[in-house]
């Protein structure tokens, strides 16, 4: 069997492989087709090993993964189409699903050796991918990253290399309605002052207001709102290091805070936030006019908007200057990354290079990946930003003195905490885990989970 | 194991081993099971057996598996998620399958002939099943079942306050074998075309022997769908083990509120693709099979005191 | 001898007496009045989510959550005409696609379960107990664990971005459900049959052909009806084995519609739905009159 043999080349795919062709051959003995391909994928496999540069004169294919919906899934064939009018030579093969079944077919592309040469990723998953080889040190390639700030790019910097180049920024924040303030006779905070007893205060008064409308949308279930706070005092989720760097009792005032939120009507019952949890910007209590605050991230400005049919505010997390420090941070959005063992590194630098630095993609782009990491674009297509768009990055000037630093990459396995949180927080909002039960618990899997 | 109580059936058929026709079957054998022979080599087999050689593995799918022996299997028993999986699962599969079962038992009998509109009903009986996994589904539940559900309005009517039912965890799963029942179609189906193969000569021979209604049914209708009631049972069972697409629709992927719809293969997908123990997964994967063929060789087993063949 | 006779066709709407004939007229009529209240009320129910995934594919998408009742505020058929441009191709595009996939499985279902299924119903042969517990096991793993060396498999074949694995496995009888199916409808036809058939002289391939696949109408058709509903809404597989957007089918598609991380076209997955459901609806609304149109042996003397 010349696939079992081929030690070279495509080393993960190998010892599956094996596996197959030996249970096949058990009761077949021939099996001449597979060896054939196999074979013809080891020389492929060996030309990839070699450094290239960009020919003008010769074809390239590429396969560009990403996941989104429809709207995403337009301005991205757009960008390529613009790419390859410039590039007449290079053909750009779309891969998109939605966001699960995204990561279900990029691994199980990665097992099967078809790794998609450009890769869209994600914070969680980037060292997971990053660290066992599948994406490449992109420093290794002729790339701009020097209108990127570098508490974005070293989001994406592990191990001595940079496996992902953010293409967008973010910042987690409180998205309020006035309107829905107005109407519980409530007073909007002043976000550069308010501390978390008055966030308290607030949300409880607007539930009580009689207008059955909610102070907050419980967020518990995901860790940027948690990031923030612990940075507030200080501490972060995680270490540079890949640990985690919290107290516990940090984790278990968090949750009181929801569940006095709960219990006097600040937020949904229990059920009722699980439901919220599930339904996205289009369902939440902002974007169905039930609620007064929520916490999103900034390019979800937009969307929840159009839901609620009224404009909404962005505010500040409570306790930025109550705390020994500010919390709030800017997070790259998306990353853009590139096979280990593409055919075409060249061209894949290429590609990557103009949708993160050329202000042609970014007018494509405007803000569907977060506000455009590169500077200089950010500024360049500021004109055509949507009234949304205009007020996320007019809030991201604001915060950019305020903010201290970026958090660290997460540590392998970080993909799992998110649904570790989730599942936590909801033990605890519905009262079958105490916060500091919820807290030991959390730490024991996280841990588990981050190795 | 379900191979014994086949085999007792099939025994008592003309011609036992070593016989002529054996022989002469085996030929032909060849000929009508060749097509599933090459699939089983080719396509089923290989995969299956790598995934049992991968229950020994570690593998994270962007690396090579490394085997370490049975660590994944005693693993498992120090698993809460696992276990608690495994009660979901066992309590989903013996209180849905016979429900959905007699549901879709009863509309096919009612649907089966004699009334106007027959097709629209069947029709429209069915449509819910085709919805399948639609991603639609999470919302069309929530539209029932959520708090501000059809339910609930309902309800209030009656001046009851009612709670997100599909979002608490002591009602999620109940919600989901709701969900099950509502989706009968297939085996109404079934039954539906098993109803249709009874022979007419059976009823004009009892009629005429003066058997009411009621006797024909039972000793004429229930008897001779036994097979197709019994092939329900052991695909639905089947089915039910490896219950997926609506859990993890409904609940987002996270088999939440609570872990209390987290089905065994929602896990193990959680396991496989979430969290990248492939090798953990596949080991669950083998568990679940080993626990699914005891339950159908059960089937097969308790099969002989009520199914009835024609042959 | 045998006789082989049509059965009268219930499904044209006329309402025939019971085989017993004992009760009232009137007594019936209310009796059938009932059966259609509980039938239109229980219909009602079933159908209540449907309703509403109508009702609000024809909303404006921004009014889908704000304003959830039943009955539509305002009209509005864009989310048709913009969701079925909304993607790469437009929808009639994957609507192909999946049919060419769901036609190929069909065909392959049909002709390669019906095969297994007489080889263990009617023939006698080594280890056949052994044989059909196997047929048995390779549908109790879950997909998720197969799937990967699946795609391997596929992979050193050749055949990913192509139709051939969603298509080929089913021409090798790999969908066990089927096989067994069918075995059950064979085994449910009185043997007699077949051996007066063959002391006419007639081979395995004449009882099949000639008994066993006209008097399991319903089963095939059966058979045949899954294999479309299932195929066409089967989602996992054909999101794994196809990468390229100009092979998606319609459930990959409508996937794209909705991201839960940012915004989604609901009123767009809502009206492709419906779009993706009609022919679904229709094969079934057509095939379930062979449901009824069996063909039943009335009598062997």
């Amino acid at each position: 069997m010349r696939s079992f043999l081929s030690t070279t080349s495509r080393p993960r795919r190998r010892l599956l492989t094996a596996t197959l062709v030996a249970t096949t051959a058990l009761t077949l003995t021939a099996c001449g087709q597979a060896d054939d391909t196999s074979a013809g994928a080891a020389s492929e496999g060996a030309e990839a090993a070699a450094p290239a540069e960009f020919d003008p004169d010769e074809e390239y294919t590429l396969r560009y993964a990403w996941w989104g919906s429809d709207v995403r899934h337009g301005l991205n064939q757009q960008v390529i189409d613009a790419f390859t009018e410039k590039y007449p030579n290079v053909t750009i093969v779309p891969d998109f699903t939605d966001w699960d079944g995204y990561w279900d077919k990029l691994a199980t592309g990665v097992a099967g050796g078809d790794t998609p040469d450009v890769i869209m990723q994600e914070e969680r998953y980037l060292r997971d991918y990053g660290e066992r080889g599948v994406i490449a040190d992109l420093n290794d390639f002729d790339i701009a990253t020097d209108k990127i700030e570098e508490e974005i790019l070293s989001v994406g910097e592990f191990d001595g290399g940079q496996y992902g180049i953010p293409t967008g920024i973010n910042v987690y924040s409180v998205l309020a309605n006035p309107a829905v303030f107005e109407k519980a006779g409530v007073e909007m905070p002043d976000d550069e002052t308010w501390t978390w007893e008055e966030y308290q205060d607030i949300a409880i008064e607007i539930g009580a207001s009689g207008q059955s409308v909610f102070g907050m949308q419980d967020h518990g279930y995901n860790e940027p709102g948690f990031m923030v706070f612990a940075r507030q005092r200080g501490e972060e989720l995680y270490t540079p290091e890949g640990e985690l760097g919290y107290q516990d009792e940090t984790l278990v005032d968090w949750w009181n805070i929801a569940l006095n939120l709960q219990k006097n009507g600040g937020q949904p019952s229990a059920s009722e936030t699980v439901e919220l949890e599930t339904g996205g910007p289009e369902q939440s209590l902002l974007g169905t006019n039930r609620g007064a605050m929520g916490a999103w991230w900034t390019n979800q400005l937009t969307a929840i908007q159009t839901a609620a049919g009224t404009d909404l505010e962005l505010l500040r997390w409570p306790g930025e200057t109550e705390g020994e420090r500010t919390g709030m941070y800017f997070k790259p959005s998306m990353y853009i990354s590139m096979s280990a063992d593409t055919e075409a590194p060249a061209a894949a630098a290429m590609f990557i290079d103009f949708m993160v630095n050329d202000p042609e993609a970014g007018r494509i782009l405007l803000s569907d990946r977060g506000l455009p990491a590169n500077t200089d674009v950010r500024t360049a297509v500021e004109a055509q930003f949507t009234a949304g768009d205009v007020k996320a990055a007019e809030f991201m000037k604001d915060l950019e003195d305020e903010i201290v630093d970026g958090v660290p990459t997460p540590p392998v396995g970080a993909g799992e905490v998110a649904a570790i949180l989730a599942r936590i927080n909801s033990e605890v909002l519905f009262e079958r885990m105490t916060p500091e039960e919820g807290a030991q618990q959390f730490r024991a899997e996280v841990e588990q989970a981050i190795g | 194991m379900s191979a014994l109580s086949e085999l007792s059936t099939l025994r008592k058929q003309k011609g036992g081993a070593n016989s002529p026709t054996e022989k002469a079957d085996g030929r032909w054998s060849l000929f009508f099971l060749g097509p599933w022979y090459i699939g089983l080599i080719l396509i089923t087999a290989g995969p299956l057996l790598a995934s049992l050689y991968l229950s020994f593995t570690d593998y994270d799918l962007l690396t090579d598996p490394q085997f370490i022996g049975v660590e994944n299997y005693t693993q498992m028993f120090s698993d809460p998620r696992l276990i608690k999986s495994l009660q979901v699962t066992a309590i989903y599969v013996f209180v849905s399958v016979p429900l959905q079962l007699a549901a879709a038992l009863g509309l096919a009998l009612l649907l089966d002939r004699g009334m106007r509109g027959l097709a629209l009903y069947r029709s429209a009986f069915y449509l819910p099943s085709l919805l399948g996994g639609s991603v639609a589904i999470a919302i069309l539940w929530r539209q029932i079942f959520g708090t501000t559900g059809l339910i609930n309005q309902v309800l209030s009517i009656f001046g009851i306050e009612g709670q997100g039912w599909v979002s608490h965890p002591d009602y999620a799963l109940s919600t989901l074998i709701v969900l099950n029942v509502w989706t009968f179609g297939a085996p109404m189906i079934i039954f539906l075309a098993g109803l249709r193969q009874i022979p007419e000569m059976y009823y004009e021979a009892a009629s005429i022997d003066g058997a009411t209604r009621l006797r024909q049914f039972w000793s004429i209708t229930i008897p001779m769908l036994t097979p197709i009631i019994f092939f329900n049972l052991v695909l639905q069972l089947i089915g039910a083990m490896q219950t997926f697409t609506q859990a993890f629709v409904v609940s987002g992927g996270s088999g939440g509120p609570a872990d209390s719809t987290l089905f065994f293969t929602l896990y193990l997908y959680q396991q496989g693709f979430a969290s990248l123990n492939m090798g953990y997964a596949s080991a669950m994967a083998w568990l679940l099979l080993i626990l699914t063929a005891v339950l159908t060789a059960l089937n097969f087993l308790l099969s002989k005191y009520w199914v009835f063949y024609n042959d | 001898m045998t006789d082989l006779q049509e059965r009268p066709d219930t499904a044209l709407d006329t309402p025939k007496p019971d085989h017993v004939g004992v009760e009232s007229r009137g007594h019936s009529r209310a009796r059938s009045l009932l059966k259609h209240l509980v039938l239109i009320a229980l219909g009602v129910v079933m159908l209540y989510p449907l309703l509403w995934m109508l009702s609000s594919s024809i909303k404006p998408n921004d009014a889908i959550f704000r304003e959830p009742g039943l009955i539509p505020n305002q009209f509005d058929f864009s989310n048709y005409t913009v969701g079925w441009d909304a993607l790469l191709h437009p929808f009639s595009h994957y609507l192909l696609n999946s049919a060419i996939i769901v036609l190929g499985s069909v065909l392959g279902n049909l002709i390669s379960c019906a095969l297994a299924a007489y080889a263990f119903a009617r023939l006698n042969f080594r280890l056949k107990p052994l044989w059909f517990a196997i047929m048995l096991i390779t549908i109790m793993l879950p997909i998720h664990v197969v799937i990967v060396p699946q795609y391997v498999l596929f992979s050193e074949l050749g055949w990913i971005n192509t139709f051939l694995p969603l298509v080929v496995p089913k021409f090798l009888a790999t969908d066990s459900f089927f096989i067994f199916l069918m075995v059950q409808f064979f085994r449910g036809i009185p043997k007699e049959l077949d051996e007066a058939a063959r002391l006419d002289g007639a081979g395995h391939l004449r009882i099949f052909f000639q008994i066993m696949i006209p008097l399991s109408l319903p089963a095939l058709a059966t058979t045949a009806i899954f294999t479309f509903i299932w195929t066409w809404n089967d989602f996992f597989s054909q999101l794994i084995f196809l990468t390229n957007p100009d092979k998606y089918t319609v459930p990959v598609a409508l996937r794209t519609f909705v991201d839960s991380t940012g915004a989604s076209s609901w009123g767009s997955l809502f009206a492709m739905s419906i779009v993706s459901l009609i022919p679904v609806f229709l094969v079934f609304l057509f095939g379930q009159k062979y449901l009824v149109k069996g063909i039943a042996t009335t009598g062997i003397k």
